[in-house]
């Protein structure tokens, strides 16, 4: 068989993967560690595009520098959006929370519009990516490879940093029980702020990462959402090696299943989660709801 | 004192803004003639709604500069509709009934256009459609439904009869996954093998409408060899599988990438210098053709209007409100049965636009006219690809037989 070929077929399905992973393990981490579902994520990953846009102009000697602004800053904005907008409503019912964040996403969107107006955005190729790489003979884009690079770079640090680290031992203690955490003294609402930093920073990242393959426009945060929750929905929400399953398993599917059955491309993913909610309601890696009693 | 300076100030302010309003040329003391557009101005494809208001626009400036139709300004009236069928039919809806609109007009996303023509009927409102492409739109021969864009099908025929000439015999497929990429693939395919019956299909491949990820395709097509490539990605999914392809070397190894909707310059400009040459593309219009005066001044007054030049979208719509301010003065009126029989008179209503001649058919209210394609190019002139060794289809090729009867 063509062994070069589905060698090239998995790393586009792992390439997109990553790019599904950077997205959504923000949403999936915040929604374990505060029990927040941001309807907003996909917009901080759209602010991460133009954001990247706007510190490099556009110009390619900006990529790195870029890059790294862009991850920054979206520590520093998802902290700010913590403090000043989601802790006011904790204490309120849920559907706030829901409200919050999706009058967030038309919010940003239209800021978006406003600042960068309605045209498709985008950044030229890098030098050090512009030539392909050869894999068993066949060209596959180098940048490709960075991303699956990036992804997993970054799905090592949060390991790291979850199971090395003391506040990674927070975070993991606060998707079990927060009132306990906060008994034995643990300042909490700062844990919060540095939850929702990081999640929201990951977005931004992606989002940045991918605009010298993508283009950016003020509608693309509600599509990533979408791609988001249907990751963390088939991973299981609130867990971040879920997101990471979940991203794999569906760029898999797809770079494999349009060999088999290229008329259905579009409902590879769904399916999947259809599958996953009838089976498994609380995903792959997700833990089942706890009996109330 | 500072009151008073304050209360004169407003006054001064407001009445400046009045006088602004009101434009330079007035028709006089006559209610306006009022036009409910609907295009897509929020979302992804809020680049394509943007040309299109600001096409109608324009036109509705020149119409009133004139003095208006019948002695009366139009007005117009532009709302989002989302590419929402619901909201589409909700605001239109809203147009008839509140603001009191005598037209409805634009509409970008074919399902939008399919769920409002049905008020067309139910309250004698004639829609004059300027981008939604579905063929099915005119073929359900509705009396007050007329497009005055070229179809989908005639775009499809027209990629037919090029593709007939070119050396190729392996074809293959990629376009979102929605109607209107099946519809012209198969409109496509089905003309080409007529034309020239030893062509052979070697791969299709259908990513999500809105897909950000065509690496799989892309690979997968390869690796199908196909020769040529007919493709209906338009908007931001053409401009992202275009540089995810060229990442691929996909356009080294496919010698013919055909797109009906390619050279649409919401695709063209983002793309800038990465276009990649030698594609054969075409839009509904192209602003450097025709070479006429007429042309010309068109993208002259739409550059100093807006500070662009002018998309297909723009001049369709611009094209299609003068057309309709046309109809209105040759029925003397407003109303629907008089607009319609307008439209249709003398063997369907003959508009010179920008582009050139446009004759309406009189049995399914289909606009006809020629269209233009040609191979992407980069000059130091233009800061995007534009069309080189065009190919003019002419509006016969693509005229293919209707159901509608009057």
């Amino acid at each position: 068989m063509d062994i070069g070929f589905y060698l090239l077929q998995l790393l586009t399905g792992l390439a997109y993967a990553s790019t599904l992973f950077l997205l959504s393990v923000g949403l999936s981490l915040i929604f374990g560690a505060m029990g927040i579902v941001n309807f907003a994520h996909g917009s901080f990953y759209m602010l991460g595009a133009y954001l990247f846009y706007a510190f490099t102009r556009g110009q390619v000697e900006g990529f790195w520098g870029g890059l790294l602004s862009v991850l920054a800053s979206g520590l520093v904005i998802g902290a700010l959006v913590e403090r000043l907008l989601i802790r006011p409503i904790y204490a309120r019912p849920e559907e706030h929370q829901i409200l919050l964040t999706y009058a967030l996403l038309l919010i940003l969107e239209d800021a978006v519009r406003f600042f960068f107006g309605a045209a498709y955005r985008s950044f030229p190729m890098p030098e050090a990516f512009s030539s392909p790489l050869f894999i068993l003979g066949s060209p596959f884009p180098s940048y490709y490879l960075f991303l699956i690079g990036l992804a997993a770079l970054f799905a090592l640090l949060l390991w790291g940093f979850l199971y090395r680290t003391r506040l990674g031992v927070w975070i993991r203690a606060a998707t079990q029980d927060r009132e306990m955490l906060e008994a034995l003294g643990v300042n909490v609402p700062l844990l919060y702020t540095a939850v929702f930093g990081l999640g929201i920073a990951l977005a931004a990242l992606g989002g940045a990462a991918l605009l010298p393959l993508q283009a950016a426009t003020p509608g693309m945060a509600v599509d990533a959402v979408i791609s988001a929750f249907i990751v963390v929905v088939i991973g299981g929400l609130g867990s971040v090696w879920g997101a990471l399953l979940g991203a794999v398993l569906i760029g898999l599917l797809q770079a494999f299943g349009i060999l088999l059955l290229p008329e259905w491309a579009m409902v590879f993913p769904f399916g999947l989660m259809a599958l996953v909610l009838l089976l498994r309601p609380w995903g792959l890696l997700g833990r089942p709801p706890a009996v109330r009693t | 004192m500072r009151r008073v300076l304050g209360l004169v100030l407003a006054v001064w302010v407001g009445l400046w803004i009045l006088a602004l309003s009101l434009g330079p040329v007035r028709a006089q003391g006559q209610q306006p003639i009022k036009v409910g557009a609907l295009f897509i101005l929020s979302g992804n494809f809020a680049g394509y709604g943007k040309s299109g208001s600001q096409g109608a626009q324009l036109a509705a400036e020149e119409i009133n500069a004139r003095g208006g139709v019948l002695g009366r300004p139009i007005q117009l009236v532009v709302v989002d509709d989302q590419g929402n069928p619901e909201v589409g039919v909700r605001e239109a809806r809203r147009l008839i009934l509140q603001e009191k609109v005598d037209f409805l007009f634009g509409i970008d996303s074919s399902s939008v256009a399919l769920a409002v023509a049905p008020l067309t009927d139910e309250y004698k409102i004639p829609l004059v459609v300027t981008h939604a492409a579905t063929p099915t739109l005119t073929e359900q021969c509705r009396p007050y439904v007329f497009r005055t864009s070229n179809n989908a099908r005639m775009d499809a025929w027209a990629a037919a009869a090029l593709a007939a000439t070119l050396p190729v015999k392996r074809w293959a497929n990629i376009g979102p996954d929605y109607e209107f990429g099946r519809v012209s693939w198969q409109d496509f395919i089905t003309r080409l093998k007529q034309l020239r019956p030893d062509v052979e299909v070697v791969s299709e491949q259908w990513p999500r409408f809105g897909s950000t990820d065509y690496a799989s395709f892309i690979t997968a097509l390869m690796r199908a060899r196909p020769e040529g490539v007919f493709s209906t990605l338009w908007a931001g999914d053409m401009v992202i599988f275009a540089r995810q392809a060229k990442q691929f070397g996909f356009f080294n190894q496919v010698k013919y990438f055909v797109n009906p909707v390619g050279a649409a310059l919401e695709v063209l400009a983002p793309l800038g210098k990465e276009t990649p040459e030698g594609l054969l593309v075409s839009a509904r219009y192209w602003f450097l053709y025709p070479n006429t005066e007429r042309n010309r001044a068109f993208v002259e007054a739409y550059r100093k209007r807006f500070g662009e030049y002018p998309s297909y979208n723009a001049e369709e719509a611009y094209a299609g409100l003068h057309m309709l301010a046309r109809a209105v003065e040759k029925a003397k009126s407003t109303q629907a049965e008089a607009v319609r029989r307008a439209f249709e008179a003398d063997g369907g209503l003959v508009y010179d636009a920008p582009e050139g001649r446009k004759r309406m058919r009189p049995e399914d209210h289909q606009v006809f006219e020629g269209l233009v394609w040609g191979y992407t190019k980069h000059t130091p002139d233009y800061p995007f690809a534009i069309l080189d060794r065009l190919r003019i289809i002419p509006a016969n090729d693509t005229a293919y037989p209707t159901q509608c009867k009057r």
